[in-house]
């Protein structure tokens, strides 16, 4: 059990460390650069959250502002229709 | 003065003139408010990311361009009001680097004389 703990732990501070990636490159974020915004949304089209995308508040915020641009003008998907 | 990029989503099924013949429209509404357009730029046919008016495409064009505000209140009727249009977004430009791509000419020339100075 102690040792499963140790893990678990190591883990979350691995994960918590990761730096912004448009802190480091400086980077623009816009809303008409699909393939970009596509790497921080889920294949289901919700934006992926900051916990795992590792994007500081900032940035986290441009992002989604621009991801909701996007959708407005159908670059990106509000939702991902799945046909069964 | 601001500057504005507008982005509108055209009917698939009009042809390049019918398309050429919008933008100078559209254009032509910028132009008669005292506004400037710093560029214009035709994506061209896109699969759209989801169906709007029962069409899974769109013709994409992107127009950057310095105005007022009347502008916009006419850019926004006249688009709401044309058929063809399914989709537009008028929004102020954040990023100074697409401000730049107007002004890089004058920045560039400006460098350059400098060069030249040197």
């Amino acid at each position: 059990m102690s040792a499963m703990r140790k893990k678990k732990k190591i883990k979350e501070r691995k994960t918590t460390s990761k730096p912004c990636r448009f802190c480091v490159d400086g980077s623009a974020i816009d809303y008409k650069d699909e393939i970009l915004l596509r790497r921080f949304v889920t294949d289901r089209g919700k934006i992926t959250p900051r916990r795992i995308t590792g994007t500081c508040a900032r940035h986290q915020r441009q992002l989604s502002r621009a991801i909701k641009r996007a959708r407005m003008i159908a670059l990106l998907p509000y939702v991902k229709i799945y046909y069964r | 003065m601001r500057a504005y990029e507008c982005v509108y989503i055209l009917d698939p099924a009009l042809d390049e003139s019918a398309v050429n013949e919008k933008s100078d429209k559209f254009s032509e509404i910028v132009k008669s408010r005292k506004g400037s357009i710093t560029s214009m730029n035709q994506w061209g046919k896109r699969k759209l990311a989801y169906p709007i008016n029962k069409s899974f495409e769109g013709i994409y064009t992107l127009m950057k361009f310095q105005g007022d505000n009347a502008i916009l209140t006419e850019l926004n009727r006249v688009f709401r009001f044309d058929d063809k249009v399914l989709r537009h977004l008028i929004v102020l430009e954040e990023h100074p680097e697409p401000e730049d791509t107007g002004q890089t000419e004058d920045a560039g020339a400006e460098a350059k004389q400098e060069d030249a100075l040197q």
